[in-house]
């Protein structure tokens, strides 16, 4: 048949507009850009959100405290990236008693919240009790802890048991002071029942009510969550008026960071930062989360695993090392499950060196030819780094001493009940500090939250529990150091717990922003960028 | 014609309910814990905060109990409460559901446009150089992967080129138009804000391009075959004979009989559209009820999960309604059959 060359030419035609039409918008880009000169005011954070809510009794994620920092005052701080000495916030002096059981904190004066009401000791009390009451996922840090106000400008912390960990507590977002007459307008309640009784937390969640260098201009948890300055804050002003976390896959955060769409990106791995351009500024330190696996010490989880034996032919069969380069660079190897920037961090003489022999001889007094499960969640990812490759360098390296480790990959949602049940027999795991002091890593001795989980109860090891008791209650932070020291050494002989590494933390700016630190306490402390 | 649009209507409504049941149970038998799931290291080494979730979350009740109740809500519009925004999840899925809306629609009326012209052209063109290059195209179209196109896209034009944004529905920190029907492009023409129309459509482009890849390949191989198989038929050749100008002869007799079976795949492509705007929406941070589901099910809330599985459904079950009475308005001989 003849061709209707009309119709043709038309449908080529409507083919071909469309894909100009598509291609011609290109240009109208660069006029909506600029507008209003607003743009560069803006300071755009990509980061791949755990948000869920900014009400901060009841906050506890990584970018619920990056946010929950810059609005809500705590009663001391920490600044500069230093994590070792507690410094003035609401609070501008403290003092604690011989045997760390009472602080005693002084309110600064002329601190305001963002609606102008005066910050009193008795917003204090009620914020922290709050949290505790709230019962939520921080609920915890006010464990054995009361708190009171003998007058406007002074709270007292008293400890049921000495505690040294309390100024390092108190710097937590989840303390944050919040602006009581107006929190309690509008649902909020401290009283014991709050977990049933308090609704505060859809207002916080639109209106911030604190007195921070920033105040909530919009909160979401999904896409994007806009800070701006507030005017009524006591310290010194912040840089950026204005600032937009956005939330981004590590993908994107790649390409926005690129193409300048994004100013800073939390969550490049290595590999990608590796492949930027010279536009950058690339800040890399150690994160202080760190990488373990543990051996369940349970003989009734498992044979094998609770042996003596089998934890010598681990200790020795490991390549730390190998482990470490898998990590990548700026990531530092873990002598002690205490993080390397805190208070009785063990250093390289503590070091294990790989014995493959030793570790075999091990294995032939267990009988030979020994069969182990280890579990991990295979769709995690932490500071770039999932969990898959590093249970397959421990199989491997465990098969040269002749233990077989089956790996059990499971989503988070499923391995993270079994881990919790304390039902695994061997398992590849994590741990975020919840309070920048080396008292939270008590949790991995027997009888500890995650020593539990490891099967480790409290007194299977009474000369470990011993030094930790010593060490709960020791005021002098010099004679805690060897404590922690000798906690960690007496731990890892013991090798139920095995620390592997901190990873590094990147923090990647463009340069017009400048260097941009890793804060190893709040991650980024957004009022602190620009300095 | 009414009876045969009743028959479909009352189909449709069984699979609605017949969809409702198998999100819920499936959802419930789920390994892992939901109400732990939501908690941090140290609360869930607490029983007394672990049983206080459980219970705000109803899951301390038998699990028929929990299908009535979700049931009862369903037919007040309750949808339960999403554990990632804290928000109903009805308010979220109409607040994420237009932002998935808006690209899927930009992207099937992408497909349409050039897959749909193109196959015309090729059908038109068969067998010349025109229709050997247009058949390899689409073959590139259907079998290129969305994930890796997707990528290839923004590093040339968003990162390389700065020609579109990478993320996104409207640049950082812009505050979207007063919300009518959510679609920001309809909503910013309608406050009369056109710098913010441009800037919608500008991050509109290339995830609806991406999007659209698969659906121009295949609309352009049907179109070609329809539009082929037509040519043939006895009554084109009598149309033509009786000396019809060849401009009546395709509009009025070709599209109108290549129309059907064309119908049919824009449907069933727009449905699946909606799968690959999971994987889209995630690379270009799109927030639409892709990345809303990819994030409900790797944290377990399982109302958002339930909620989208029958939204998704909903979709589905509504485009082949609309397709099938599309079919008999236009054969009449199908709502006979």
């Amino acid at each position: 048949m003849k061709t209707p060359r009309r119709l043709l030419t038309a449908a080529t035609l409507v083919a071909a507009t469309a894909l100009a039409l598509a291609a011609c918008a290109a240009p109208a880009d660069t006029d909506t850009d600029q507008p209003d000169g607003e743009q560069s005011e803006s300071l755009v954070i990509d980061k791949s959100f755990d948000l869920v809510t900014a009400d901060p009794a009841r906050m506890f994620e990584t970018t619920g405290g990056i946010v929950l920092h810059a609005v809500y005052d705590s009663l001391l701080t920490f600044a500069d990236g230093d994590a070792t000495e507690p410094l003035p916030s609401v609070a501008s002096e403290w003092s604690v008693n011989d045997d760390a059981t009472e602080y005693t904190f002084t309110i600064r004066d002329g601190i305001t919240f963002s609606d102008g009401n005066p910050l009193t000791s008795a917003d204090v009390v009620f914020s922290l009790n709050r949290v505790k009451n709230v019962q939520g996922n921080g609920s915890f840090l006010m464990n054995g802890l009361t708190v009171s106000a003998p007058d406007e400008t002074t709270v007292v912390i008293t400890s049921e048991t000495s505690n040294t960990a309390v100024p390092a507590i108190v710097t937590s977002p989840t303390l944050g002071i919040v602006n009581s007459a107006l929190v309690t307008e509008n649902g909020g309640t401290d009283a014991e029942d709050a977990a049933e009784t308090d609704s505060a937390e859809e207002f916080l969640n639109s209106t911030s009510a604190g007195s921070g260098p920033y105040v909530l201009e919009s909160f979401d948890t999904t896409t994007e969550t806009v800070l701006v300055a507030n005017p009524e804050y006591w310290g010194e002003a912040p840089v950026y008026d204005r600032v937009v976390l956005r939330n981004a896959t590590a993908e994107a955060q790649l390409m926005d960071i690129q193409s300048g769409t994004a100013d800073i990106a939390l969550d490049l791995g290595s590999d990608q930062i590796a492949g930027l351009g010279g536009d950058v500024v690339v800040n890399t330190s150690q994160s202080p989360t760190m990488f373990f696996f543990f051996l369940n010490a349970n003989p009734e989880v498992s044979e094998i695993t609770s042996s003596p034996d089998f934890r010598e032919a681990v200790r020795y069969g490991i390549d730390f090392d190998a482990m470490l380069e898998l990590a990548g660079e700026g990531a530092e190897r873990a002598y002690g499950i205490v993080p390397s920037s805190y208070l009785g961090a063990l250093g390289a003489d503590s070091a294990v060196e790989r014995d493959v022999e030793r570790a075999q001889e091990a294995v032939a007094r267990l009988g030979g030819d020994v069969t182990v499960e280890l579990e991990y969640a295979s769709d995690f990812s932490s500071n770039g780094l999932s969990m898959g490759p590093f249970a397959e360098r421990i199989a491997a390296q465990l098969a040269e001493v002749g233990i077989t480790v089956n790996l059990a990959p499971g989503p988070i949602a499923t391995t993270l009940e079994s881990y919790r049940a304390g039902t695994e027999e061997m398992g590849l795991w994590l741990w975020n500090p919840d309070y920048p002091d080396s008292a939270d890593y008590l949790a991995f001795g027997p009888g500890g939250i995650v020593g539990e989980r490891a099967g480790w109860t409290a007194g299977m090891a009474p000369e470990i529990e011993a030094v930790m008791e010593e060490v709960r209650g020791e005021v002098d932070p010099a004679a805690r150091e060897p404590l922690y020291e000798e906690f960690q050494e007496l731990s890892n002989e013991a090798g139920v717990i095995v620390p592997l590494f901190q990873p590094a933390a990147s923090v990647v700016s463009t340069s017009a922003v400048g260097d941009v630190p890793y804060d190893p306490v709040f991650s980024l402390d957004i009022a602190a960028i620009g300095r | 014609m009414a009876l045969f649009i009743a028959k479909r209507l009352g189909a449709a409504l069984l699979l609605v309910v017949g969809t409702i049941l198998v999100a819920f149970v499936l959802t419930a038998v789920l390994p892992g814990d939901a109400a732990t799931a939501r908690l941090g290291e140290q609360a869930a080494a607490n029983p007394e905060i672990v049983e206080a979730m459980r219970r705000q979350m109803g899951l301390d009740r038998p699990l028929y109990e929990q299908f009535f109740i979700y049931l009862g809500g369903l037919f007040r519009g309750d949808l339960g409460d999403s554990v990632q925004t804290t928000r109903p999840v009805l308010t979220d899925l109409l607040l994420f559901g237009p932002a998935s809306a808006e690209l899927a629609l930009s992207a099937t009326l992408i497909a349409v446009v050039v897959g749909g012209g193109l196959g015309i052209v090729a059908a038109l063109r068969a067998n010349t150089a025109v229709d050997n290059v247009l058949r390899a195209f689409s073959l590139g179209g259907v079998s290129i992967p969305i994930f890796w196109f997707a990528l290839i896209a923004t590093s040339i034009f968003a990162t390389r080129l700065q020609w579109f944004p990478s993320s996104g529905r409207l640049d950082a920190g812009e505050i979207p138009p007063p919300r009518v029907t959510g679609f920001y492009t309809i909503d910013s023409l309608l406050a009369g804000d056109l710098p913010l129309f441009f800037q919608a459509v500008d991050h509109l482009i290339l995830p609806a391009i991406v999007l659209s890849a698969p659906m121009v390949g295949l609309l352009m191989r049907f179109t070609r075959a329809s539009v082929l198989d037509v040519l043939g038929q006895e009554y084109i050749r009598a149309a033509e004979a009786k000396g019809l100008s060849p401009r009546s002869v395709v509009f009025g007799h070709v599209l109108r009989g290549a129309l059907v079976p064309v119908i049919t795949v824009v449907g069933t492509a727009f449905a699946s559209l909606l799968a690959g705007t999971v994987l889209v929406e995630q690379i270009f941070a799109w927030p639409g009820i892709g990345s809303y589901a990819y994030r409900a099910a790797s944290t377990l809330d399982l109302s958002a999960i339930v909620g989208v599985t029958i939204f998704v459904a909903l979709i589905y079950i509504f485009v082949n309604l609309i397709t099938d009475i599309l079919y008999g308005i236009i054969d009449p001989r199908i709502r006979r059959a």
